[in-house]
């Protein structure tokens, strides 16, 4: 009789299991079809911006999602080609031999999202702003900006104070988007830009939709509409792209990679980034003042073996990553000698060590870890410190209060703050700052790139930080889907060329 | 009665004025702030001196405690210094997530504690009753993130039965797709929670199944099972009401970590993010909000207490 009820209470639990089951089904992605120009895509990563307000709120996941889709600037860069400069709201420019003055002409046929057409006088005021205004993010690129001007209706001319190499670069990021004149939207909850894509709607804590804009200037969206899902979870990212909810997912974890292909339904995308894993120094705090110690930190690191723990990575030898100009291959710079690292300790005077890295608690535990038992082989005890992004940024970034600090720098041409002694690196060399302002000043690319490579030469002898790897993460791509991006996706996604297919 | 529920009712608002203050001053202690997330790591510190005067952050505490609560007082929880709405207005919208999850997880620990606690207690020393005892100090002890993520590989993953995360972009408007999110989640929070009832059910069980009443009303000629159906239940029934306010708080909790879990749109999950974002105006109100909603209960539980139990109605 009990063992009846007990069973009874089991079946009906079940039966409401399979009832809500019965209701729906998994549509797996057929292969590719024709494509369908109504179609939504789903595209799952990992961190949400906290609001929409481009200008004013840093963090990539901002840019990642609204530059290039929603906004845009005179000109914008193609990660799949070197990071090339490419028109965008201008349809082309000449550079003054001297490199001071840059003439773009307009685009015709810009609109914003609510209708109104682009003028000249947006793009001034845009760029004027951005100047001016220090609570713009990046405002400090536009600085050597003397003056911004419109000759005509459908030409921008802008002078700067002295030739910069990087200028078209910076102009393709968030100081040199061009917003309207004016305009009253809230740009916190909504958007008003010229991009492809319209901001649709927000589901905070879930999902941001865009709508392919008709009114586009150029080859409209190929998909209807787009979802980004934000799935912080990275087996529950695995799993959403297993059970079909997902047409891409950014980030793939790569320990769980074989499961996405296991479906069929994917195929994985490996791509380049300049997202490189630094182990910051505290070049300001002994014993990280003496060089010794900081290369014995280096040779204590076998950066092959951290490679194939992290997987979705690979060695990157100095502080310029290869999408970015000064790039060389610096491999062998150090090479692990955990024996050697012993002896400079020794010499150093600085046996049982112990070290504190700070890290924000956003990064899986695998790299802290590997660093641990690296370091304790050679003598140094490491305590992890893992607080929350906040306090990152408080304690090192602000106070440079830290000894040893992990974080992900994903900018593109970041090189600067090795040039720049009041970063939280505390890196202070004198021919390095002279080196990076000759890089920057001068018209000549090759020379530049030759400058910057010569800068990042010195930074990495004189190791003031570990470049632990660069990430090269993976992409699981629907077979249905075509035309997607594949590099520094996590800096920007443009979607604009993407197509799905249809059964 | 009367004055019982006004005692009630003003330790309830004593509770609340307390619960304010220290959530308001334990906020101030989290290191960095929302200016300095705002600006990021591409700004100056005058960048984020002006960023922080413009937000307001640079009044004094006591200030900025006293806006508040006057705020409050006039109904309004605040305003988000990050997206800048109103913090009431979140509230509401992920609610329509949580309470859900919480009705669904609270109905399934019932549905799991209270017959087979019963059944335990009536059969603990045949196999059966010992089979559930053992499960349930054992899933009592298991983390709700462990049972979530095993629910998930079973249900989702292998058999496809159910989405293994998120909630349909059309929420309840798509009321079959919005029911399904939730049915994991809230088995999940709700076995772990069930086991746990389960267990005092048992015990509360076995006490009254002691009791001279019960004996008596054996004597009489019941069977033991209806002389405690008839009498003994209701004694446990007012036991469990006790417990459940505590289950109900357990519950909140669970939801937080488990939306994270399945990646659910509701207050638990926004919660995490504004502390992250350091926009404390919008987590002291989130905060505060879920104090008086557990308050609530316990006084609504105190009520129903007194009012279902003839012992306690007749004493005062």
């Amino acid at each position: 009789m009990l063992r009846r009820t007990a069973l009874a209470t089991s079946a009906l639990l079940i039966g409401a299991l399979l009832l809500t089951s019965c209701t729906g089904g998994n549509t797996a992605s057929a292969p590719t079809g024709d494509v369908d120009p109504d179609a939504t895509l789903t595209v799952g990563l990992s961190l949400e911006p906290s609001n929409l307000d481009i200008r004013h709120t840093s963090g990539a996941a901002l840019e990642q999602a609204l530059v290039d889709n929603v906004y845009q600037g005179l000109v914008t860069r193609n990660g799949d080609d070197d990071n090339a400069i490419v028109p965008a709201l201008a349809t082309e420019w000449t550079i003054s031999p001297d490199g001071l003055t840059y003439t773009f002409t307009l685009r015709e046929g810009v609109t914003f999202h609510d209708g109104t057409a682009m003028t000249a006088d947006d793009v001034v005021t845009s760029l004027q702003t951005a100047k001016d205004d220090a609570t713009i993010q990046n405002s400090a690129d536009l600085a050597n900006v003397a003056s911004i001007a419109s000759p005509d209706a459908s030409t921008v001319v802008l002078t700067l104070a002295q030739p910069n190499i990087d200028f078209l670069f910076t102009l393709s990021g968030r100081a040199g988007l061009v917003f309207k004149n004016a305009d009253t939207t809230n740009f916190q909850t909504a958007a008003n830009g010229t991009g492809p894509f319209t901001v649709a709607s927000r589901n905070t804590g879930q999902s941001l939709t865009l709508a392919r804009y008709d009114g586009y200037w150029g080859d409209k969206a190929g998909v209807a509409e787009v979802v980004l899902d934000y799935i912080p979870d990275r087996s529950a990212a695995v799993n959403a792209a297993v059970s079909g909810d997902l047409d891409v997912a950014l980030e793939v974890d790569p320990e769980l990679q074989s499961q996405v292909e296991g479906t069929g339904n994917f195929t994985i995308d490996t791509g380049l980034t300049t997202d490189k894993a630094t182990l910051a120094f505290n070049n300001q705090r002994a014993p990280l003042t003496d060089q010794r110690v900081r290369e014995a930190l280096r040779l204590a690191i076998d950066h092959d073996a951290l490679v194939e723990t992290v997987i979705a990575a690979q060695t990157l030898n100095g502080p310029i990553p290869p999408l970015d100009p000064g790039y060389e291959d610096l491999t062998g710079s150090v090479s692990y000698n955990p024996d050697r690292a012993r002896d400079l300790l020794a010499q150093a005077g600085a046996e049982n060590l112990e070290l504190t890295l700070t890290i924000p608690n956003v990064y899986p535990t695998s790299i802290p870890t590997f660093l641990v038992s690296s370091f304790a082989d050679v003598g140094v005890t490491l305590k992890v410190e893992s607080v929350d992004f906040s306090t990152w940024l408080q304690d090192v970034y602000t106070n440079h209060d830290y000894d040893l600090s992990f974080v992900r720098h994903v900018e593109a041409r970041d090189f600067g703050n090795w040039a720049n002694p009041t970063y939280y690196f505390g890196y202070d060399n004198a021919t390095v700052q002279s080196l990076y302002a000759q890089a920057q000043a001068t018209t000549d690319e090759q020379q530049s790139s030759d400058l910057l490579a010569e800068a990042a030469r010195i930074v990495d002898d004189e190791d003031a930080a570990d470049w632990l790897l660069l990430a090269t993460p993976r992409t699981a791509v629907g077979t249905n889907v075509a035309n997607f991006p594949k590099n520094s996706l996590n800096v920007r996604l443009p979607l604009a060329g993407v197509t799905v297919s249809s059964e | 009665m009367i004055r019982y529920a006004l005692t009630r009712l003003g330790l309830l608002l004593l509770g609340l004025a307390v619960a304010s203050a220290l959530i308001f001053l334990s906020l101030r202690v989290l290191p960095g702030d929302v200016a300095q997330l705002i600006a990021g790591t591409q700004s100056t510190p005058e960048q984020v001196a002006a960023l922080r005067e413009s937000l307001g952050l640079d009044v004094p505490l006591w200030t900025q405690y006293l806006d508040w609560i006057g705020g409050l007082l006039r109904g309004d929880l605040g305003t988000s210094l990050v997206t800048g709405e109103s913090v009431a207005a979140e509230l509401l919208d992920k609610a329509r997530v949580t309470v859900p999850l919480a009705v669904m997880s609270l109905t399934v620990a019932l549905l799991i504690g209270i017959p087979l606690g019963v059944l335990s207690a009536l059969g603990r020393r045949t196999a059966g009753g010992t089979a559930l005892s053992v499960a349930s100090q054992a899933l009592a002890a298991v983390p709700v993130v462990w049972a979530g993520m095993l629910l998930v590989v079973v249900f989702a993953v292998w058999l496809g039965w159910l989405p293994p995360q998120g909630f349909p972009r059309a929420g309840w408007n798509d009321p079959g797709a919005a029911f399904r999110a939730l049915v994991l989640p809230a088995l999940t929070i709700g076995v772990v929670e069930g086991a746990m009832l389960l267990r005092f059910v048992r015990s509360a069980t076995l006490q009254a199944l002691g009791q001279d009443y019960v004996r008596t009303a054996a004597a009489k000629g019941l069977t033991r099972t209806r002389a405690l159906v008839r009498h003994g239940l209701p004694n446990v029934g007012l036991s469990v009401i006790t417990v459940l306010g505590l289950q109900i708080a357990g519950i909140i909790v669970g939801a937080v970590v488990i939306e994270q879990l399945f990646t659910l749109p509701g207050v638990g999950r926004m919660l995490v993010a504004d502390v992250a974002a350091r926009d404390l105006p919008k987590v002291q109100g989130e905060l505060l909000a879920l104090t008086g909603f557990v308050l609530l209960v316990g006084f609504v539980v105190d009520l129903v207490h007194r009012l279902i139990d003839p012992r306690q109605r007749e004493a005062s």
